[in-house]
């Protein structure tokens, strides 16, 4: 960036300085390891240049060191705040290569409604992670953050008593999932206090579905939607209008809040969907508000899925989850598929093609994401433009991303 | 704003129902607490109380060997050195030395040595999912941290081998279910000895033990699920759980002594330590077992 860092501009008798401030790599706002070369005027931004691959682990290229198998907890740590949903699109693109003439068995209808449930339970996680962490940026220091995550525990409580894992789930399998829903959350093992959360695993999620989840976010509608400094601080700010948010090729909150009604469940509908009834959050504005009120939409959207899954739930009970697949290396037939899901961020693609080397029939020949925390940081430049440094940190704050899966 | 007071003034009132007592090593409060109607937020004050992990928590593996108080194989490994786990494990990091006779050179269907580096182990398990002899399973310890950097976190076998009665202890329903699913609680080669008439003990005999323990475990857990948790028994309960605790600890303290003198008693009975003799009745045996196999295929096929 070429700027004349001695030339002061004169606005209407104020005078500013040219400078370029260097925002990271480990600020504690970029949630992560991101940094952002900025160009200011003064306190305004005139060009911004976000600069990725400080996490670059390297996991496309692993992924084709592995076995199709071994990329299922690999896949765990790309987003690492909603593990369900990443494991969804691995299992759904390896399981289309599967269904050309494996030995598989297609998952059963109470495997498709476990992986739903999971996957929803993990969005909301997702999405209160992601406001909380929004409203962070904002100022609100952490008592928001507090609010959700004692909710957000709760839902972590399950996953760790269903998968083994609070996040690094490692729950789906190639036609299937690991197991079905425990009987009861904690087990009567070896510790004094292990009574403390020992309940039923359905009346469990029959309570949190019902009335904490609800409780909650009617908590956080009362408390910020109509909040003085919400408003003044995001209507208006880091505004991307529908044609850039479709150039870009945005995806999830990003674009939704721009006006554009897509959503892979609708679009692309898999697993369980198409029966399901919800709606697809939008929004018109394209600014931080209107991502705020996409994910509290969502927000209620999933909870509407969840309670059309609870008898889903019970009327599969006792249907295997994961039969005659437990093979520790399945071999995968030549092809390409790509399978896709709506995650928390928005649409995350796996690319995989089997190319059936004789010597390592078993990995991948070539493994890619497609991961919407990456895509959308794109018009991160454009979104802040014209605006303070201090908005710098929130617009980040409402892509919602994950740097695990940025630099992958 | 006021949802923020709300907040507050929940946590507030809790504190002053305890008198302020957070730090008093009271189960019972702890309980309420953290418990499902519990109002306000706290913390759990770590080192002293710590929450329960379900069963299916898993961390770094171990290896189920035998009790050492077992009647027959004391003590011995379940693992038979397959290496399905250190083929299915995502990061590479078990390391398998097969062992062989040291006379014939045939393989032994048991490891030599067995490495797992937990630095690199990434707590996926796969291992124990896909071990088809449930020799290997994921452990409850979650604290692990030394000062050393190098060789501490490369766990050898005497390091993992944990006794079977300890995967009983910390995952009761899912040890039923694969116990099930072996047709016993023996080990997979043990019961094909049996049926062999290699041994007094029949698979159908462990199958009802099995069915037994099954039975009394769900009974206890029907009790523990109707327990009632009013105020007017709470006493008895926490008088019950305190003597449970106890003596879960006196049995603990006990298992651990055992585990540490078992090995030094059960070494006179290694089968590396037999004498001669001993070895030459095993071979001895072994042949017998092999010519009556032998005959057995003959009538089959005839």
């Amino acid at each position: 960036m070429g700027v004349d860092v001695q030339q002061v501009v004169d606005h209407n008798g104020v005078q500013t300085d040219q400078l370029i401030v260097n925002m990271g790599p480990h600020h504690p706002s970029t949630h992560g390891v991101f940094r952002m070369v900025m160009e200011l005027d003064g306190e305004t931004i005139t060009k911004l240049e976000p600069v990725m691959g400080y996490l670059h682990r390297n996991h496309e290229k692993i992924g084709e060191r592995n076995t199709f198998l071994h990329n299922i907890p690999f896949t765990d740590r790309l987003d690492y705040l909603s593990s369900m949903g990443n494991n969804h699109g691995y299992v759904l693109a390896v399981e289309q290569l599967l269904a050309l003439g494996a030995r598989y068995d297609p998952p059963t209808y109470r495997a498709e409604v476990l992986r739903v449930l999971m996957v929803e339970l993990n969005r909301i996680v997702n999405h209160l992670w992601a406001l909380g962490f929004w409203l962070n940026d904002l100022g609100a220091f952490f008592t928001p953050v507090l609010y959700f995550t004692q909710e957000r525990e709760r839902i972590l409580d399950l996953f760790e008593a269903t998968a083994g894992s609070r996040m690094m789930c490692n729950y789906m399998r190639f036609g299937g999932v690991f197991a079905d829903l425990p009987e009861r959350i904690h087990s009567v093992s070896n510790l004094i206090n292990d009574r403390v959360r020992d309940f039923d695993t359905m009346k469990f999620l029959t309570e949190m579905i019902n009335e904490r989840i609800p409780r909650t976010i009617d908590e956080l509608d009362e408390y910020l939607t109509q909040n003085d400094i919400v408003l003044a601080r995001s209507k208006g700010v880091g505004y991307i209008s529908r044609e850039d948010a479709i150039d870009y090729s945005t995806a999830g909150p990003v674009l939704r809040g721009s006006g554009v009604a897509y959503d892979v469940r609708r679009a692309d509908p898999y697993s369980i969907y198409p029966e399901l009834d919800f709606d697809v959050a939008v929004q018109q504005e394209g600014d931080m508000y209107s991502r705020y009120m996409v994910r509290l939409i969502e927000l209620r959207e999933s909870l509407r899925i969840l309670k059309q899954l609870l008898p889903r739930l019970e009327y599969t009970k006792g249907e295997p989850v994961n039969e005659n697949n437990a093979q520790y290396s399945s071999k995968v037939p030549i092809g390409e598929a790509y399978g896709r899901v709506e995650n928390g961020k928005g649409e995350l693609g796996f690319y995989v093609v089997s190319a059936g080397d004789k010597r390592a029939a078993a990995n991948p020949w070539r493994y890619h994401v497609r991961a919407p925390s990456f895509i959308n940081l794109t018009p991160l430049g454009l979104m802040c433009e014209g605006n303070k440094v201090a908005d710098a940190v929130a617009i980040l704050g409402s892509i919602d991303i994950v740097l695990g899966e940025t630099d992958r | 704003m006021w949802i923020t007071f709300r907040h507050f003034m929940q946590t507030y009132v809790d504190d002053v129902r305890y008198g302020f007592r957070k730090y008093a090593p009271d189960m019972n409060n702890f309980e309420v607490r953290q418990g499902v109607d519990a109002q306000g937020a706290f913390t759990v004050q770590y080192p002293d109380e710590k929450l329960a992990m379900p069963e299916r928590f898993r961390f770094v593996p171990f290896l189920v060997v035998e009790d050492y108080d077992h009647e027959e194989r004391p003590g011995k490994d379940w693992c038979t050195s397959c290496g399905i786990c250190a083929k299915v494990c995502p990061p590479q990091c078990i390391w398998i030395v097969r062992s062989n006779d040291p006379e014939t050179g045939r393989p032994v269907p048991e490891p030599e040595a067995f490495f797992i580096d937990i630095d690199i182990c990434m707590n996926c398990g796969f291992c124990a999912e896909f071990c088809p002899f449930d020799a290997i399973k994921m452990d409850h310890d979650y604290e692990l941290a030394s000062y050393d950097r190098t060789t501490n976190h490369i766990f050898d076998k005497e390091k993992l081998s944990k006794e079977f009665r300890y995967w009983k202890t910390i995952a009761p329903t899912r040890a039923i279910e694969e116990a099930e699913a072996r047709g016993g609680w023996e080990h997979k080669d043990a019961q094909k000895a049996a049926r062999r008439g290699g041994s007094a003990r029949t698979s159908r005999t462990n199958q009802d033990t099995g069915r037994a323990e099954k039975r009394e475990a769900v009974a206890s857990r029907e009790a523990v699920a109707e327990a009632p948790a009013s105020a007017t028994s709470a006493e008895d309960e926490k008088a019950k759980r305190r003597e449970a605790a106890l003596q879960r600890k006196a049995a603990r303290a006990a298992k651990t002594e055992t585990a540490e003198s078992a090995p030094s008693e059960a070494e006179g009975q290694q089968p590396w330590n037999d004498s001669e003799d001993e070895k030459a009745k095993r071979r001895e045996a072994a042949l017998r077992r092999k010519a009556a196999r032998a005959a057995k295929r003959a009538d089959d096929s005839e």
